[in-house]
């Protein structure tokens, strides 16, 4: 059982291929208990943010800057009365919120989060990501007919409609992207370029981005930002945030599909809303952001550079230990406040504590790719949380529009321009040689 | 053409898109956060709010200010003045005995604080009027005079 356990650390394969599937589970649960972490974060950064931007203070009085809030708020939910509508579909109504979860979890089976860092490595990884984050679909509409009421109804309708005409567009511009593994040579216009077999595998996605030296958002210059684009946008559409946020339009249709929960069950779809997010952002980040790569890895290579990267994510958790110091020092002296300026100052000193844990030179090697892959998906999450503090809900014709009119078309067109430009030399050469 | 060859390249980079995400970007410094923490921070009161009525007294002496006039009673349009008095029998004047002023009507015009000859009495700067009961808005004459006893929370 520990030779078991201790051997699979010797081995540079993911737990599933190695076939050990303690390291498995044990893996398993630790992105559960991270995504979950996440999304707690997550809830009081948007919170955070989106009051910024309004010119307001947001959450204060829950710990620290209001740092407990999302923990109050879950202790609310999790206590709070749980209500099934008298003319609900018992069982539908039970299992709806069950699928959506298990739809949003599951495809974390294969985030890369580092060389060996994921659960397995499929070699369809990306089909499966986009095949099971679609399930979600299922469950949304479940939860809108066995709600057996007319807001969650249109709103499950409207969500599926737009789930499903985004997933068109969102598979055009992941298939450039799986396309451009597939052309082996180096740099942002593929020098001496020459296809060979691609690859849906996420790791050999990040792979590939790694031996062509270039993250696939530059590749073929515009043509790699523009699929990226395609997908950023179709992105936020599937994961039903604003301003595509029609199916829970909070003026039209009170809160769309979930109406009618409550309480734990409505604590899910949140869960899971926000665990979609992530996952659709780590599609992106390992399609088009290089994974877990550092960034500058062609410009500033060598061993020397290595050590700098290696040394950033222990500097940005002290950074965020100075960060929470200076703000337990800004405190106002209050007695009301005396607590929570202390709790501050003890969290600063955790952030702190962790950040010099990640200094030492062993954690540091094994941590820093899952630091920049979470650092790009919480600049995804940033995002997100920035389009809905900005931009007004779209009406649902626009909606539409946009869709079918604007990124099928162009998704179509990127995937064939990247096609031509990655056989291009070569056919050239067929054209002038005659085979 | 030009004009429409510029809109065009415009709305193809989603120029008014990003100006929008360039605006929420800087309102979100902290510097610019508009909110007050209420409790912990005092609002700026207007000089010339009026709240709720305090009946001043002499700082020296104690004494009343109120010489039981009536002149606020008859100013106010609501008639939510009541003044008690009797006669002092050596001075032969007015002494105020009890004095109820009921701010559950009250439109804080101030035509009573206008009226009062002996500026005794004011509409004062406080705000916060809640009460638990109707009868707590009934100010009696010591309340008047202390003015209000907000409870301090320790923890």
């Amino acid at each position: 059982m520990l030779n078991q356990l201790t051997s699979y650390l010797h081995q540079n394969v993911t737990p599933g291929e190695a076939g050990n599937l303690v390291w498995a589970t044990l893996y398993i649960l630790i992105i559960f208990a991270g995504v979950s972490l996440a999304v707690i974060l997550m809830n009081w950064g948007e919170r955070k943010a989106l009051a910024h931007m309004q010119v307001r203070l947001g959450p204060m009085r829950v710990g620290p800057h209001g740092l407990l809030q999302p923990i109050a708020d879950a202790v609310k939910l999790l206590i709070k009365e749980d209500i099934m509508p008298s003319e609900a579909d018992r069982l539908v109504f039970w299992m709806a919120p069950l699928a959506v979860v298990i739809a949003a979890f599951t495809v974390y089976l294969v985030v890369p989060f580092g060389p060996t860092h994921a659960v397995t490595d499929m070699n369809i990884g990306i089909l499966f990501m986009l095949g099971t984050s679609s399930l979600g679909v299922l469950g949304i509409i479940m939860a809108g007919w066995a709600s057996n009421s007319h807001y969650p109804l249109l709103g499950s309708l409207r969500s599926s409609a737009q789930m499903v005409s985004y997933e068109i567009a969102m598979g055009l511009a992941v298939v450039s992207a799986v396309l451009m593994t597939s052309f082996t040579g180096t740099g942002p216009w593929a020098a001496g370029s020459g296809s060979g077999v691609g690859t849906l595998s996420m790791i050999g996605i990040v792979e590939a981005q790694k031996t062509q030296h270039v993250w696939f958002v530059f590749k073929f210059f515009p043509l790699g930002l523009m699929a990226f684009m395609v997908f950023a946008i179709a992105m936020v559409a599937e994961t039903n945030r604003a301003p595509f946020d029609l199916p829970e339009a909070e003026s039209e249709l009170v809160a769309g599909f979930h109406t009618e929960y409550s309480g734990f069950r409505w604590s899910l779809f949140f869960l899971a809303e926000y665990a979609a997010m992530i996952a659709v952002s780590s599609i992106a980040v390992t399609l088009w952001l290089g994974g877990w790569l550092r960034p500058f890895g062609t410009w500033l290579s060598g061993p020397t550079w290595d050590v700098v990267f290696s040394l950033v994510p222990g500097g940005f958790f002290l950074l965020l230990a100075l960060a929470a110091f200076y703000n337990t020092a800004r405190m106002p002296r209050h007695p009301m406040l005396r607590v929570q300026t202390l709790g501050l100052g003890a969290f600063g000193a955790l952030l702190g504590l962790i950040g010099l844990l990640l200094l030492a030179p062993p954690v540091r090697d094994r941590i820093q790719d899952i630091f920049w892959f979470v650092f790009k998906v919480a600049v995804f999450m940033y995002l997100y949380i920035w389009y809905r503090g900005t931009f007004p809900r779209y009406r649902f014709d626009q909606l539409m529009k946009v869709g079918w009119k604007v990124l099928l078309p162009l998704g179509l067109a990127v995937l064939i321009a990247t096609a031509l430009v990655g056989v291009g030399p070569e056919l050239a050469a067929w054209a002038r040689g005659g085979h | 053409m030009r004009a429409r060859a510029v809109t065009f390249v415009r709305k193809a980079l989603l120029g008014d898109l990003f100006q929008g995400l360039a605006v929420t970007f800087r309102n979100q410094h902290p510097g610019q956060v508009y909110t007050e923490q209420y409790p912990l921070e005092r609002p700026q009161i207007a000089e010339r709010y009026r709240g709720l009525p305090r009946l001043h007294v002499n700082p020296e002496t104690g004494e009343t200010l109120c010489i039981a006039c009536d002149l606020c009673a008859k100013a106010c349009p609501e008639h939510l003045i009541t003044v008690e008095s009797e006669r002092d029998a050596a001075t032969r004047r007015k002494r105020l005995t009890r004095y109820w002023f009921d701010i559950s009507r009250c439109m804080f015009c101030g035509l009573c604080q206008e009226a009062c000859s002996t500026d005794a009495l004011e509409l004062s700067q406080d705000f916060e009027l809640a009460q638990y009961s109707r009868d707590g808005l009934v100010l009696n004459r010591s309340r008047l005079e202390h003015g209000p006893e907000t409870t301090v929370y320790t923890r």
